[in-house]
């Protein structure tokens, strides 16, 4: 029974800090920078440069693109692919986008950045498009046959082309001002510019409270919960309430909830902003760079928002909103749950099975993420729990690399849409570049000089090339995807 | 009677496009028989680009946005 109350209590700890602490200035632009991708840029704008007769010089890169820009869930991403496949420029783009949109969205990045820090973010966004590439041109070699024979009807589909409004880009800028003048950590908008001293006795003995009902053990990698987390918490339960009440019905239009879900989220990015420090019998408002940052963007933000037409602004709300519905409430269960399972695992465990950077621990790391299922962006903090525990960043970017990219539900439905040979041969070979992408990076990690890593991906490359070369029976016939 | 078929996997949007549809029915009076497409082969029958999509009478009316109930009543009533 005590048992139990402490892993419950791990949970609840786990998710009240990380509810205090990162999502704000991160994931609340993030949400309605996605939002914006989903409703306000026009997919043929992209799509366009998919069609049967694109060269692959472009339709790798757009359909990489169109991985970070368009698609942000499974929701999204499984048609799209469906769509490239069958109509568009065939196996091999089709295949990089959905390799790279579930780790080169907008969410994903910023989110990645937030918890595990910008160098993994970049990693991860890197090796990522490299590889995803990489695997869609070895599965266009390896069935290109099948590619060339696949019904060629019309690329009508992909051939519209339209423009973005200068409003709706001028949002997407200003929402990108907002979340980077909320995450970057740099001086200017760290630094401290003024400060106010608030006379509440009450703030200590509240400190003192929540240190009591969340304790934590910072040598574990555990985070508490501070005044101000705790205001952030309350603000944030006020959002979701409006925005239930505001937003669910924003296709319809405004109601008057809608302006108050909007004013509160605005509010909390500024209070998330400010540093409040209980000192003794009173509490200190610091006022940071960040503070003015923040407001300024948040005010270009309205600026554009109010320039756009009335269905594109709806549009956009309901696309927020809808990914706040469906990745938050799942986010949420996932950090309790990782908070829970934190409690059970011996850091021993996994210094043992991945603690340093080998091709056993990074295979480890793979065969974990193709097994375990974790609906979008729960591979996260589950990953900032196992650096916690002492895993190499190594195998931790494989982790992060197989996880989301495999999972059963996701090989189903890839399998329903190219049969399964070619969805067996896709997972081999993401297991395999996922393995190479977490020795590469722990390489570097480790101060392996970049010759030896340079030499290390040439080697890889070029066995690549051979078994293929060796597979096709003759060099690859790049030519039939020009 | 019109036939009225929401295409889309399952997700939010397509569960959202169905409530405005059906809202949007009742409210105008209009008798509808409404079909969920599912399979991802039946709906890439549609040539839509994302999903969801609204087909009103095996006519395509919208896909990838969510339209409001005064526009679906607008195209049930032609």
């Amino acid at each position: 029974m005590q048992y139990t109350l402490q892993l419950v209590q791990g949970g609840i700890g786990n998710l009240a800090a990380y509810l205090a602490a990162h999502v704000l200035l991160c994931l609340l632009p993030a949400f309605f920078i996605a939002g914006a991708m989903a409703a306000l840029i026009p997919k043929a704008g992209i799509t366009r440069w998919l069609g049967r007769n694109t060269r692959y010089r472009v339709s790798y890169p757009a359909a990489a693109a169109a991985g970070s820009l368009l698609a942000v869930c499974s929701c999204t991403i499984v048609p799209l692919f469906a769509g490239i496949y069958r109509k568009g420029a065939g196996l091999g783009p089709a295949i990089t986008f959905l390799f790279f949109a579930p780790a080169g969205n907008i969410l994903a990045l910023a989110y990645t950045g937030s918890i595990l820090g910008a160098e993994f973010a970049i990693a991860r966004f890197l090796l990522c498009l490299l590889f995803g590439i990489g695997i869609g041109l070895v599965m266009a070699l390896l069935f290109w046959r099948d590619d060339a024979a696949h019904d060629a009807r019309t690329d009508n589909l992909f051939a519209g082309q339209t423009r973005m409004g200068t409003a709706a880009i001028g949002l997407l800028l200003s929402l990108i001002v907002l979340l980077l003048a909320g995450t970057l950590k740099v001086a200017p908008l760290n630094a401290a510019i003024g400060s106010l001293t608030l006379p509440l006795p009450w703030a200590g003995t509240w400190q003192a409270t929540l240190a009591a009902w969340v304790p934590f053990d910072a040598a574990k990698g555990e985070e508490g919960v501070n005044v101000q987390g705790s205001v952030l918490i309350v603000l944030l339960a006020g959002i979701g309430f409006t925005a239930w009440k505001g937003l669910e019905d924003i296709v319809e239009g405004f109601n008057r909830w809608t302006p108050i879900a909007l004013g509160l989220a605005s509010a909390t990015l500024i209070v998330a902003a400010l540093r409040l420090a209980p000192t003794g019998d009173a509490l200190e408002v610091v006022l940071t760079g960040r503070v003015p940052a923040v407001a300024a963007a948040v005010a270009a933000v309205a600026y554009f928002a109010r320039r756009l037409g009335a269905e594109e602004l709806r549009a956009w709300l309901w696309e927020s909103w809808r990914f706040v519905k469906q990745i938050f409430v799942l986010l949420l269960a996932g950090v309790f749950a990782v908070g829970v399972i934190r409690q059970l695992i011996q850091p021993e465990w996994i210094q043992a099975a991945a603690g340093s950077n080998t091709v056993l621990a990074n295979a480890v790391a793979v065969i974990f993420g193709v097994f375990m299922y974790f609906p979008t962006l729960v591979e996260v903090p589950v990953a900032r729990m196992f650096l916690d525990l002492g895993m190499h960043p190594g195998p931790l970017l494989a982790y992060l690399m197989a996880d989301p990219e495999l999972s059963l539900q996701s090989m189903l439905m890839v399998a329903a849409v190219i049969g399964r040979g070619k969805t067996a041969a896709y997972v081999g070979l993401v297991a395999l570049f996922s393995i190479v992408a977490g020795l590469l990076y722990g390489a570097w990690v480790d101060r392996v000089s970049l010759g030896w890593i340079v030499l290390g991906l040439a080697a890889f490359v070029l066995a690549l090339v051979g078994a293929l070369a060796w597979l096709n029976g003759r060099w690859p016939p790049l030519a039939h995807s020009t | 009677m019109l036939t009225v078929k929401i295409l889309g996997p399952g997700c939010a949007n397509c569960r959202k496009l169905e409530a405005v549809a059906r809202d949007a029915a009742a409210g105008a009076g209009i008798e509808a028989e409404f079909v969920k497409v599912t399979d991802m082969k039946e709906i890439m029958a549609y040539d839509i680009l994302s999903t969801p999509g609204l087909v009103i009478n095996d006519k395509v009316v919208s896909s990838g946005r969510i339209p409001s109930q005064a526009e679906v009543r607008q195209w049930l009533a032609k």
